[in-house]
């Protein structure tokens, strides 16, 4: 596990990953052990009905609550999934280069053979491959909990929806990578992108109320990543490439930025 | 000034500013292969911003630096290569075991002979294996001079590399001084500890508040090494008598006692003080930075 930067920075977030995907995977599987006592309840719908807008706003535009996308859909890919996946993106994002920098261990790790863009690339290669195992963990419980209440839900649409959410994580993930990489400070890092997490957030679902200012929405990430509703129509590809091109732009952003200035011992 | 053959580390009129704050000055400086070269200024004069800027770290604001041949900012990745680093203060990967950072350093390396690291463990008393976030201050600066010689470059730059380290194994890493320099590697160090620098290197360089004061053999600046001198006599004697001596001056006589300061040799002094009896002497040598204060002080100031 230490033969390189992108397998050291994977193992540096081995343990939080472990506890990452136990907690997603324990999430989902508990909030679908709740389905059947919602399956045969139609009359709930009308009461999410009554809530008006505001439930639609968090729950999503969705007609039927009590079919299994529809419960999972609200209970699960609204607000939780997508809201711990970008906070494990901000996590391990801010984490990389500014945690390296703030720990004072860049300077040791960059007195070996490498160019900066190198470990710009290998640390967020890792960040990568920690969401995409994370994604992994999330589909297994989802599919576990399905499996356990025997509900009729496509395998694939889980995954597409997951694959939707770590998409997102990984767009705000590569924010926080690139304002660490290109000022060394973990907590502004972090803290800027959660803001504009909640605010893109906000935007996604609060927005819409005001039928005026719909297409603002287009904004925010949150668009791109649930309003084509993967878990019913499977991903768009349109909104996924809108993501990667987020996240692409913010990686080249990274590496120039962290390319060019003086770097700081902690 | 060009960059002759066998010049290890070139620096040529290296400036830096943070916004306002100047770092460092149009710093000249040569190192020479198979020297050990002593950076010495207090805490803050810009030792470290100079190192650093040589591992591309920090961009200069202008001026240029040359680490064997190589640009520092164009060819950082080969300088990184062929130089190993000691950072100052350094931070190491505290979940992981001496052992597991060496491993890792050594494969980002392309490979170390391993019984080196042993033999270099054994020599520092470094146990490799608990983690590095349960060892003591000294005992972690330890790994960071393993890990500094493990590969035998040809060029090791150190920032205050005994910090920490109990004078047994500050003895053990005088001595790894003088096996590298045996080979015809060369060592640069900084260090704000005069009789260390005194005692491993051949040269110095003395910064203060960023500039460069002077570059000085060090047995050349030890001949100008001050000593601070205090005779007490059996009875009173005369001042004048010593005052006219070559190289001594702040000659004060209170009663019986008698100080004076000495530049270089304090023989005439003593073979002076010799011709009355003599009840005490207490002999106080100053550091190096006061010797190069008195020297600018002076009247030489083109001496360096």
């Amino acid at each position: 596990m230490l033969r390189n930067v992108f397998f050291k920075s994977l193992q540096e977030q081995q343990r939080s990953l472990f506890w990452w995907v136990i907690g997603l995977s324990a999430l989902n599987i508990v909030t679908i052990l709740f389905y059947p006592s919602f399956a045969n309840r139609p009359e709930l719908n009308e009461i999410f009905e009554d809530l008006g807008p505001l439930a639609e706003a968090f729950m999503g535009p969705i007609e039927d609550f009590t079919s299994p996308e529809g419960f999972i859909d609200s209970q699960l890919f609204s607000f939780m999934i997508p809201l711990l996946f970008v906070a494990f993106g901000i996590f391990s994002g801010s984490g990389s280069i500014a945690g390296e920098e703030e720990r004072g261990t860049l300077d040791l790790l960059l007195s070996n053979p490498l160019h900066r863009r190198q470990v710009i690339l290998e640390k967020f290669g890792a960040n990568l491959i920690a969401m995409a195992l994370l994604g992994v963990g999330t589909w297994i419980g989802l599919v576990a909990g399905a499996v356990m209440v025997s509900m009729d839900i496509s395998w694939l649409r889980l995954a597409e929806a997951t694959v939707s959410s770590a998409l997102l994580g990984t767009s705000f993930g590569a924010l926080a990578f690139a304002l660490g990489s290109a000022r060394g400070k973990r907590g502004t890092a972090a803290g800027v992108s959660a803001a504009i997490g909640v605010a893109a957030f906000l935007l996604n679902t609060l927005v819409p109320l005001v039928e005026l200012l719909e297409p603002l929405t287009r904004i925010s990430p949150f668009h791109y990543y649930n309003s084509a509703m993967p878990l019913f129509n499977g991903l768009d590809p349109l909104h996924a490439f809108a993501l990667v091109a987020t996240t692409a732009v913010l990686f080249i952003v990274a590496l120039v930025t962290f390319e060019r200035r003086d770097l700081g011992i902690g | 000034m060009t960059t002759g053959f066998g010049d290890v580390i070139h620096l040529e009129s290296l400036t830096k500013f943070y916004g306002e704050t100047r770092a460092l000055h149009d710093i000249d400086l040569t190192v020479r292969v198979g020297e050990v070269f002593g950076y010495l200024g207090p805490n803050g004069a810009g030792k470290t911003t100079t190192i650093r800027t040589l591992f591309d770290f920090i961009r200069p604001t202008s001026g240029k630096a040359t680490v064997l041949g190589l640009d520092s900012q164009a060819d950082a990745r080969e300088i990184r290569r062929r130089v190993d680093y000691l950072p100052g203060d350094i931070a190491l990967y505290d979940r992981m075991t001496g052992r597991e950072l060496l491993k890792f350093l050594a494969n980002l390396r392309g490979g170390v002979d391993w019984n080196y690291v042993e033999q270099l463990a054994e020599r520092f008393q470094s146990d490799l294996n608990p983690r590095i976030r349960t060892l003591s201050r000294g005992n972690k600066q330890k790994i960071g001079l393993i890990q500094a010689f493990m590969k035998r470059p040809e060029l090791i730059i150190m920032d205050e590399p005994t910090a920490g380290l109990d004078p047994l194994m500050q003895q053990e890493f005088y001595a790894l001084v003088e096996e590298v320099k045996a080979e015809g590697r060369t060592i640069f160090i900084s260090s704000h500890i005069v009789p260390e620098v005194e005692r491993i290197c051949d040269r110095v360089g003395i910064i203060r508040e960023g500039e460069l004061a002077t570059v000085e053999d060090v047995h050349v600046l030890k001949d100008r090494a001050l000593h601070q001198l205090e005779f007490r006599f059996a009875q009173s004697v005369p001042p004048e008598v010593f005052a006219n001596l070559p190289g001594v001056r702040d000659v004060v006589v209170e009663g019986t006692t008698l100080n004076g300061t000495v530049v270089g040799s304090p023989d005439a002094m003593v073979k002076a003080a010799a011709n009355y009896e003599v009840v005490g002497l207490t002999s106080r040598e100053t550091s190096l930075e006061d010797v190069f204060l008195a020297f600018y002080d002076g009247d030489s100031p083109n001496a360096a």
